[in-house]
């Protein structure tokens, strides 16, 4: 039998605040541009950017994502789009099914918002060479008069579950722009692993 | 503590467990612990005692009814402080202290 454990963690979280996102600052560019038109991030990933419209956006690690895209579009405000990858996303189950569920509690930060999310789209797709989870979602936020529509696709990296999602908000009246979706789409299915990451190497 | 939640099973291969403290009641962190489905133990320590013993710097102006901010304590076998560190868990470095500390100890 195994011995019994012999060491013990323990996280003083007192506060029991959830972390803010603080915004990188670079001094140096974490990608480069391949001969074939496609973004090598920090060696690790490798993708097709969008069109120059969007603008690259990045936090640290242990934010609510990585790094993404974010377009300003025409309309009434909050009239934008914004696609990101993210190695962390909400939630801690390896089952993409209940994955989603966790990470639609708090998704667009449900509990401080009152947009609840409805389920428009579920499927299964392939993503980054195995199986994944696509979701597409709607929110409406009638005091603020705003609304937001969303695509999550769930895929694994070694035994861990990572996410692309795209939100585009819009006025309460405004219309969506499929478009985006669309660029969104190209940019996940081109999305590539260059090298194992930090959990499968640990 | 999501991400806590997430690299439990590497803590276990790491021989490792974790606890969170917090000064909040039983009841909210049972709320808490149900909400974001964790699944290791919350310690409630309304009173305070583990931050003062951790010696945590309370937020200022709060040393009547002391809040203390994060810290992540590892502590080995023997009870000994082996690693301290204040702000949001920096995870893949507490994973690569833990996956040291498991190899000086050896296998079971």
């Amino acid at each position: 039998m195994r011995r019994y454990l012999w060491m013990l963690l323990c996280c003083a979280l007192v506060g029991m605040m959830l972390s803010a996102c603080a915004t990188m600052e670079t001094t140096q560019k974490p990608y480069k541009l391949s001969q074939q038109g496609t973004v090598i991030w920090n060696d690790e990933f490798e993708f097709k950017p969008p069109s120059p419209g969007w603008k690259l956006v990045q936090v640290e690690a242990g934010g609510e994502f990585g790094f993404g895209f974010l377009r300003t579009d025409p309309g009434e405000f909050p009239s934008q789009s914004m696609f990101v990858y993210d190695e962390e996303p909400f939630g801690c189950s390896t089952k993409f099914d209940d994955r989603e569920e966790e990470f639609f509690k708090r998704y667009l930060w449900a509990t401080t918002f009152n947009i609840s999310m409805e389920i428009l789209e579920k499927n299964k797709v392939q993503v980054l060479g195995g199986e994944g989870l696509a979701v597409v979602a709607e929110g409406k936020d009638p005091i603020k008069k705003e609304k937001v529509k969303s695509k999550v696709v769930f895929g694994k990296r070694g035994d861990r579950v990572v996410a692309f999602y795209l939100t585009q908000w819009r006025h309460i009246d405004g219309t969506y722009d499929p478009s985006a979706f669309e660029i969104f789409d190209k940019f996940v299915a081109s999305f590539k692993f260059l090298k194992k990451s930090f959990y499968e190497t640990l | 503590m999501e991400g806590h939640q997430r690299n439990l099973s590497l803590y276990e291969r790491f021989n490792a467990r974790v606890v969170g403290v917090s000064r909040d009641d039983v009841t909210t962190l049972k709320y808490w612990a149900k909400s974001l489905d964790l699944t290791f133990p919350l310690l409630s320590n309304v009173t305070g005692f583990f931050g003062n013993y951790f010696y945590v710097k309370p937020e200022p102006g709060t040393e009547n009814y002391p809040i203390f901010g994060r810290r992540t304590v590892i502590i080995d076998k023997k009870g000994i402080i082996r690693y301290v560190r204040d702000g949001s868990p920096d995870f893949k470095d507490i994973l690569l202290f833990l996956k040291k500390l498991n190899q000086e100890g050896g296998k079971p």
